[in-house]
């Protein structure tokens, strides 16, 4: 077969996965605390059809060979740890990491998951869980006589109670780093996974070591760039049609040579 | 049988050979740093004892076109392109050292600096690694800074450099990996010696340098030329038929 019709078929498909990354940040424009994915193309390996240097006669050498490449493929995703536009919410549970770090909640199999979505909200025995049901690490419980909760830059979290006039210390949120947080596995529901390409977490008190601080009262918005995405997509379906052109072009050849000899 | 039935064939044939060389240009019209391949024909004398009448056409690469991209802003601070004509030294899966223009670069676990290949970024003194650091900068000569966990803002220290290399246009070809090489007859003893005149822009990729419609329209046009290359071949089929039946009413 005409090996045209592979190689463009790899770009079909390259422009293809290009576009659900592309509708996938579209969909989660508006998604609290989502990062927004690039799709990373990289040519596929070449193949020597005539080798350079190779001997045309006994006295001459070809001056050029014929290496042809075999198409593209996308190598990966990168998801773009850039910081969302922190939106005002007024909830006393909603917070936000202005900078590096990640909230810390456990999901049901025991095992920690890392989230920018900041929408805390309290279960019904006081336990400050995400929007999932999942409880922050390290639990917070806020007493049901708590009539004000506050959470500092650092993540101290306080309560003011009926009986008493001193505020109560509840605990401390921590937040997690990674050295790579590109290689964070994203399972969903706006939360990650530690992998071995994104490294172990680093623990830390925010504001501390690097690692941002929160705030409290508002929420990280997504990092989608609306304009940015369109863009892309044009891009991304002119590329697609181009590369179908080769394939139908490519096609009519092989239906030129069947219909014409033989 | 007759011989333009072969010197048919072969057009067509070296016409998707270099078809081929087009769709592979196309395809990688989104990939970042990817830089296209020419194709060219020649023609090939047949070489024996006989008059030299006949002369085939060969599809051949004479080579790359190393014209830069444009430059993509993505505000992504361990993105660069490198401006001018210079390259990215990096290491290939076989530990030599090639150059590239996919600046698009990753921090792995262990704090190497990596393409999103996996090969590995050179600086100074082999592949640059990076200590913990909460804020990263590229400057424009390459120059890595960082600033360490625990630091202040205004505590920039320099890690390393990225090794910025500028050989000869012509001592460079695509090897099999994608990645430019030097040419075996250009070789050089010893790693390419870096050249500190080279700049690069952080925050910026380069797109590919494939002109799209430049590139399809080769694809049409290589393909009406296979058309007349059958068409020569049907010929050579109809002239045979009419001798086969001359030969039968003799």
């Amino acid at each position: 077969m005409h090996p045209a019709l592979w190689v463009s078929k790899t770009g079909l498909s390259a422009q293809d996965t290009n576009m659900s990354t592309i509708s996938n940040n579209l969909a989660n424009v508006n998604t609290t605390g989502f990062k927004r994915d690039r799709a990373v193309f990289q040519d596929l390996l070449y193949q020597i059809n005539r080798q350079p240097g190779g001997l045309s006669t006994q006295n001459s050498e070809l001056p050029s060979g014929l290496q042809l490449g075999t198409g593209v493929r996308i190598v990966g995703t990168a998801k773009q740890f850039s910081q969302g536009n922190l939106q005002i919410t007024e909830q006393p549970l909603d917070m936000a990491v202005n900078g590096r770090g990640f909230f810390q909640v456990q999901l049901p199999d025991g095992q920690i998951a890392y989230t920018r979505d900041g929408q805390f909200q309290l279960n019904a025995n006081g336990d400050v869980v995400n929007p999932d049901g999942y409880a922050l690490e390290p639990a917070i419980t806020v007493p049901d006589n708590a009539t004000n909760v506050t959470i500092g830059k650092d993540g101290t979290v306080t309560a003011v109670t009926d009986d008493q006039s001193a505020p109560i210390n509840l605990g401390q949120i921590t937040l997690a780093d990674f050295i790579n947080p590109q290689g964070l596995q994203a399972i969903g529901n706006n939360l990650f996974k530690a992998t071995n390409a994104s490294g172990d977490p680093a623990e830390g008190e925010a504001g501390l070591a690097g690692l941002g601080s929160i705030e409290q009262g508002s929420v990280e918005a997504s990092n989608v760039e609306v304009v940015e995405e369109l863009v892309n997509m044009i891009t991304t379906q002119r590329a697609y049609e181009m590369n179908s052109k080769v394939v139908s072009t490519t096609d009519q050849m092989l239906q030129f040579i069947t219909n014409n000899i033989g | 049988m007759d011989k333009a039935l072969y010197i048919g064939m072969s057009g067509a044939k070296q016409n998707m050979l270099a078809q081929r060389a087009h769709a592979n240009n196309l395809a990688n019209v989104s990939t970042t740093g990817f830089k296209k391949d020419f194709a060219q024909a020649r023609s090939m004398p047949v070489y024996g004892e006989h008059h030299p009448t006949r002369a085939y056409a060969m599809t051949e690469r004479p080579g790359t076109d190393l014209s830069a991209g444009t430059l993509m802003d993505t505000g992504r601070k361990l993105d660069v392109a490198v401006e001018g004509d210079g390259w990215l030294a990096i290491q290939n899966d076989q530990g030599q050292e090639v150059f590239t223009r996919t600046g698009s670069l990753q921090i792995d676990v262990n704090g190497l600096m990596r393409l999103p290949g996996g090969e590995p970024v050179l600086g100074n003194g082999g592949p640059v690694a990076l200590p913990p650091f909460e804020n990263v900068e590229i400057g424009a000569d390459g120059t890595v800074s960082i600033v360490p966990v625990g630091g202040a803002p205004d505590e920039l220290v320099e890690v390393d450099r990225l090794k910025l290399v500028s050989p000869p246009s012509g001592a460079l070809e695509k090897g099999l990996d994608g990645f430019m090489h030097r040419k075996p007859d250009q070789a050089i003893d010893g790693p390419e010696p870096p050249d500190a005149s080279q700049r690069v822009a952080s925050g910026f990729l380069e797109s590919s340098n494939v002109n799209a419609v430049e590139e399809m329209i080769s694809n049409l046009q290589l393909s009406r030329q296979y058309e007349m290359q059958v068409k020569v071949m049907s010929t050579a089929k109809d002239n045979s038929e009419a001798t086969a039946r001359l030969l039968q009413n003799l």
